[in-house]
């Protein structure tokens, strides 16, 4: 139902920090239809060319400026993913090697009455140069 | 009196993809000819329940600007804001506090709680309605209607406390007359078996629905509906199906006088004029006889079954249910 808000287009490319690539980004909208609290991020998965990358490597960020693993944003009512902005997720490592991959990103939200966490997956297909 | 109003969320893939931003959605509703509007203020306001000033400034501009009246603030409670427990007692009503507050800022004196929200709010909040002239009012959704103990509790209760600051909203998706025919294209679409909605086509054909079946059943899906599943995707669709009632209008007879506000929920306004499986004008004639006064306010959810690669109808659906609202209002009301 809300697979068309996940994995913005052209957002998974690697990432560098001093000059060396620190890991690979993406961004997705909301799935739901309102914004929420950071901590109402249900669960988040990454998978590349079928592997799916481990949980607690994953880090999200509304700002990209404070990051958060997704244990740690369990507990983060202070920042919101706004309804119309993207939330940013990481994956800090080696990146992606060069050529094409298979990208999947699973996003699920908890509402505020309905039983269960809406979710939403989209696969691109990325390539990097 | 009856008037017209559009809600907000009638229009959010065009917010969400940055197509249109608030003001030219603001526009487009006064365009459309709507009275009032409906906002969720979680939706297309930041920072909310406490946003930032400009955010409050922009808002109040725009309505004084298009002379739109602020009908009806959507509002939800997040018990589950935290993964490990649901909120207390006293973290709900501080945080619908909050709520009443930004309500008043934004110009609106009626709060549309989300179903669910729990019964024992309401006394708790009564005083902060008061003082603030911010009514609230739980919806009464297909799927979490009349049946459902959340919706009977905080009828209940609103009953006992008699006062003019606490009501219903009621969301017209529990009187579908036939299974919208987008979310048959869409599910099937996306791997859902055909047959699945010949059953549930045949069931409002016979004057009930899918919901009703399962109350029936203790929720135990019958042999014919078994029958219907092909497919092991059928096993993840067919529960999200419960949400479409077919209630007779009279289920309204005794709630009238507690009635603030209507969603008019729409999956598709087709091109002859009515709503595919909803009769508003019917509904219209039954409000109007028992001298409903208040807003009906358009609730366009066919944006979620849209089909890949087809265009977001959003805006043409919003302007064809304010006309045909209005036409009937004008034959209804004169």
């Amino acid at each position: 139902m809300f697979d068309n808000n996940v994995f913005l287009k052209d957002s998974c490319r690697n990432y560098c920090e001093q000059g060396k690539v620190a890991g690979f980004e993406l961004a997705t909208n909301i799935t739901y239809y309102r914004g929420i609290p950071l901590s109402m991020v249900e669960y988040i998965k990454v998978a590349v060319d079928g592997a799916e990358v481990p949980n607690d490597t994953i880090e999200i960020s509304v700002d990209r400026i404070d990051w958060f693993t997704l244990k740690e944003a369990e507990t983060v009512t202070t920042y919101k993913w706004e309804y119309g902005e993207p939330l940013y997720i990481r994956v800090p490592g080696e990146g992606l090697s060069k050529g094409e991959h298979k990208v999947r990103l699973t996003v699920a939200t908890r509402t505020a009455y309905i039983p269960v966490p809406l979710e939403g997956i989209k696969e691109r297909t990325v390539v990097i140069e | 009196m009856i008037k017209t109003c559009v809600s907000l969320y009638s229009l959010q893939d065009e917010y969400l993809n940055h197509r249109m931003d608030l003001e030219q959605i603001l526009r487009y509703v006064k365009e459309c000819g709507a009275q009032g509007v409906e906002l969720l203020p979680d939706q297309m306001l930041h920072g909310t329940p406490n946003p930032p000033q400009e955010q409050i400034d922009l808002w109040n501009r725009l309505i004084a600007e298009t002379g739109l009246t602020p009908v009806c603030d959507d509002v939800f409670l997040n018990t589950n804001l935290y993964k490990n427990r649901t909120l207390t007692h006293r973290e709900c009503i501080d945080l619908l506090i909050d709520e009443i507050k930004l309500a008043h800022k934004l110009g609106f004196h009626l709060i549309r709680l989300v179903s669910m929200v729990p019964w024992w709010v309401q006394e708790p909040l009564l005083p902060y309605c008061e003082k603030y002239d911010v009514a609230i009012a739980v919806e009464v959704h297909a799927g979490m209607a009349f049946d459902v103990q959340a919706t009977n509790d905080f009828i209940k209760e609103m009953k006992r406390l008699n006062s003019r600051y606490i009501g219903l909203v009621i969301d017209t998706g529990i009187f579908c007359r036939r299974m919208p025919r987008v979310v048959r294209n869409y599910e099937v679409s996306v791997g859902t078996s055909p047959e699945v909605f010949d059953y549930m086509d045949s069931l409002f054909a016979q004057g009930t629905d899918f919901h009703q079946v399962l109350l029936k059943t203790g929720y135990q899906y019958p042999d014919e509906l078994k029958a219907a599943m092909k497919c092991e995707h059928d096993k993840l669709s067919v529960p999200l199906l419960d949400g479409y009632e077919n209630y007779p209008f009279e289920v309204l007879d005794d709630l009238i006088p507690y009635i603030k506000h209507f969603h008019l929920k729409t999956f598709e306004m087709t091109e002859e004029g009515p709503e595919y499986s909803m009769d508003y004008k019917a509904l219209l004639e039954y409000l109007h006889s028992k001298n409903y006064d208040g807003y009906v306010s358009t609730e366009y959810e066919g944006n979620r079954f849209t089909l890949a690669g087809q265009p977001m109808q959003e805006k043409k659906q919003v302007a064809m249910q304010q006309a045909y609202l209005k036409k009937c209002l004008q034959e209804i009301q004169g």
